[in-house]
């Protein structure tokens, strides 16, 4: 383009044809019917030819008051609800929600409760995190890893299936501890499937991650520094992918994670910048192994007994008073805010999602990139968005 | 990194979030900032017949019921919060906003509840920060020059409860519908009729 604008005199047969070219930015919906935004997400887009020059998220498209919901039914009657923000982990918000219930009532569930929650949580954080990379690759036009990835997740949903009866919204744990005990053979069974996971993550990894094209989607795009991640409230793999150590099962252990030996897995900039796309990525990946040396610790430590609390009813009232509780989803903190006036219905329940603050911080990365990347970028964060909108 | 063994409850570590927070009202009140320290006993368990039983003694013996819950610093100057919330910042470690959300307790309360989650990752303690807003005037300084975090949470509590947050860069509804009529999770809240000729009833 810069011939054109030189001033120099036309030779014979040459005619001036860009030199009056004026360009308009376009601005273009992404969304709410789009599948790289995993939902009914809204980004308006502007972009000079190839180059976003703005963003901004519309969100609302999928509230369902959840937290005036939570204003208007039983303590326990809400733990349905708690399935239906990040429909992909809903074990970790039925977690989530009960600690927070439990920790207004003051009670602690038995110990054989707090393994299995603790296994069920790790298989669903797998679960989720199976559906973030094998979509994030379609999002980018790798067609084949996401079936490899439903694959190993299938038996994950069977093993949800033989312990609770459902597949996606469970309602399992509760407050007080656990719906039944584990049904004879399911240990076997989750002890099959981290034996199986192993060997079947490498290919993943071979797949799409090493897969040159993905890593040329990925690396150095949508780099989020550490000091931004944390300003925004980042938290998961979004904040540890830009090489921030923190992650709540280990620095504010709650249940039985104090006695398990894990890793938290830091962005490298194993293939570019720290807090690139693929370092979020690449942190989810390492993080199913992790979760899968998780659940054999705790398949072996598993004591006998009781899984509920023996005293806790149907209709639960707590003391006066309030608890806030944030535990470690797959997409980062999940936080509840409970306020009690001593009856049967929360007088404040505020739901805190990983996603929704994860989210606010995606619309400023990308003005200045490509607009190929936009599903790149938004894709890396992992939303569900009916976490953001509740 | 060696592991903390901080965890005294199954819900999470509670005596090192109280200890911070002793320790944040000491150096907020020696920097000259209006801060109480509330320190509630922890909830207890009682069993479901006697708790219903107590509760009910206790309310009669005592209207003002005892409140239970985690350490929190009540600013008793709202309009001091910005140079609150830049020290807890700068000096105390508090660089991440959680969570930025309001309370209404009760309709016949002349106030609403802005509350405040923060967390320090150095330190790894949590900070809960209350202030009080009055309904008549309800209005208060804007966190997002502090913490960017606070911009969607504070649009949601706007729009839910009716809260202007001064110095908000967006102040546009987030969740709600643009013409979305009054504020959702106030107490005195009524649901309408009817929205764009679809009946609600």
């Amino acid at each position: 383009m810069d011939d054109t604008t030189m001033e120099r005199p036309l030779r014979e047969g040459e005619r001036l044809v860009e030199l009056d070219v004026r360009t308009q930015d376009v601005e273009i919906n992404m969304g709410p019917q789009h599948p790289a935004t995993h939902g009914v997400l809204r980004v308006l887009l502007r972009a000079d030819g190839e180059i976003l020059t703005g963003a901004q998220s519309h969100l609302g498209y999928l509230h369902r008051c959840a937290e005036k919901i939570g204003e208007s039914v039983d303590w326990l009657q809400y733990l349905p609800y708690t399935d239906r923000y990040d429909y992909l982990s809903a074990m970790n918000n039925n977690l989530a929600y009960s600690l927070a219930v439990e920790k207004l009532l003051g009670i602690e569930v038995p110990e054989r409760a707090q393994y299995i929650r603790v296994i069920l949580a790790e298989l669903n954080r797998i679960c989720s995190h199976l559906v973030a990379v094998g979509t994030y690759g379609l999002d980018i036009g790798a067609f084949t890893p996401f079936f490899y990835a439903l694959r190993e997740r299938e038996l994950l949903l069977d093993i949800f299936e033989k312990i609770c009866g459902a597949r996606l919204t469970y309602a399992f744990i509760r407050p007080g501890g656990l719906m039944n005990d584990a049904p004879a053979g399911w240990t076997d069974q989750v002890r099959a499937f981290t034996d199986l996971f192993e060997r079947k993550w490498r290919e993943y990894w071979d797949l799409l991650v090493d897969n040159k094209i993905f890593v040329e989607r990925t690396a150095n795009v949508g780099v989020i520094s550490e000091e931004q991640a944390i300003a925004w409230g980042c938290t998961g793999p979004m904040l540890r992918g830009s090489g921030v150590d923190w992650d709540l099962r280990r620095d504010q252990p709650y249940l039985v994670y104090d006695r398990l030996d894990f890793e938290v897995v830091v962005g490298q900039g194993y293939r570019g910048t720290v807090g690139d796309c693929f370092d979020r990525n690449y942190v989810r990946m390492y993080e199913m192994l992790e979760s899968n040396r998780i659940v054999r610790q705790c398949l072996e430590q598993m004591p006998e007994g009781e899984i509920q609390h023996p005293e806790v009813g149907l209709v639960l009232r707590p003391a006066p008073g309030e608890a806030y509780v944030g535990i470690e989803n797959p997409r980062g903190e999940l936080g509840h805010y409970l306020v009690s006036d001593g009856n049967k219905i929360a007088r404040r329940l505020r739901v805190r999602g990983p996603s929704f603050s994860n989210l606010a911080l995606a619309e400023h990365l990308l003005p200045g990139c490509m607009l190929a990347d936009a599903a790149a970028i938004i894709g890396s964060v992992d939303i569900v968005v009916g976490e953001t909108d509740r | 990194m060696a592991k903390d063994a901080t965890r005294d409850t199954a819900w999470g570590p509670v005596e090192i979030h109280r200890e911070a927070a002793r320790a944040a009202a000491d150096a907020l009140r020696s920097a000259g900032c209006p801060v109480e320290l509330h320190e509630p006993n922890l909830p207890t368990y009682a069993p479901p017949g006697e708790g219903k039983r107590l509760a009910k003694k206790h309310k009669e013996e005592n209207p003002e019921y005892e409140w239970r819950g985690d350490s929190y610093l009540l600013l008793t100057d709202r309009l001091r919060l910005l140079e609150v919330a830049r020290f807890l910042r700068d000096e105390l470690g508090y660089d991440m906003l959680i969570d930025a959300t309001a309370v209404d307790f009760d309709a016949a309360d002349d106030h609403l509840w802005a509350v405040y989650q923060l967390l320090a990752l150095g330190r790894k303690t949590r900070l809960t920060l209350k202030t009080m807003v009055p309904k008549a005037d309800c209005r208060i300084d804007s966190l997002v020059p502090v913490w960017p975090a606070a911009n969607w949470h504070e649009r949601e509590a706007a729009e839910m409860f009716g809260i202007v947050y001064t110095g908000h860069p967006d102040p546009r509804p987030l969740l709600l519908p643009e013409d979305w009529v009054g504020h959702p999770l106030r107490k005195d809240y009524q649901y309408p009729d009817e929205y764009h000729g679809i009946s609600c009833k």
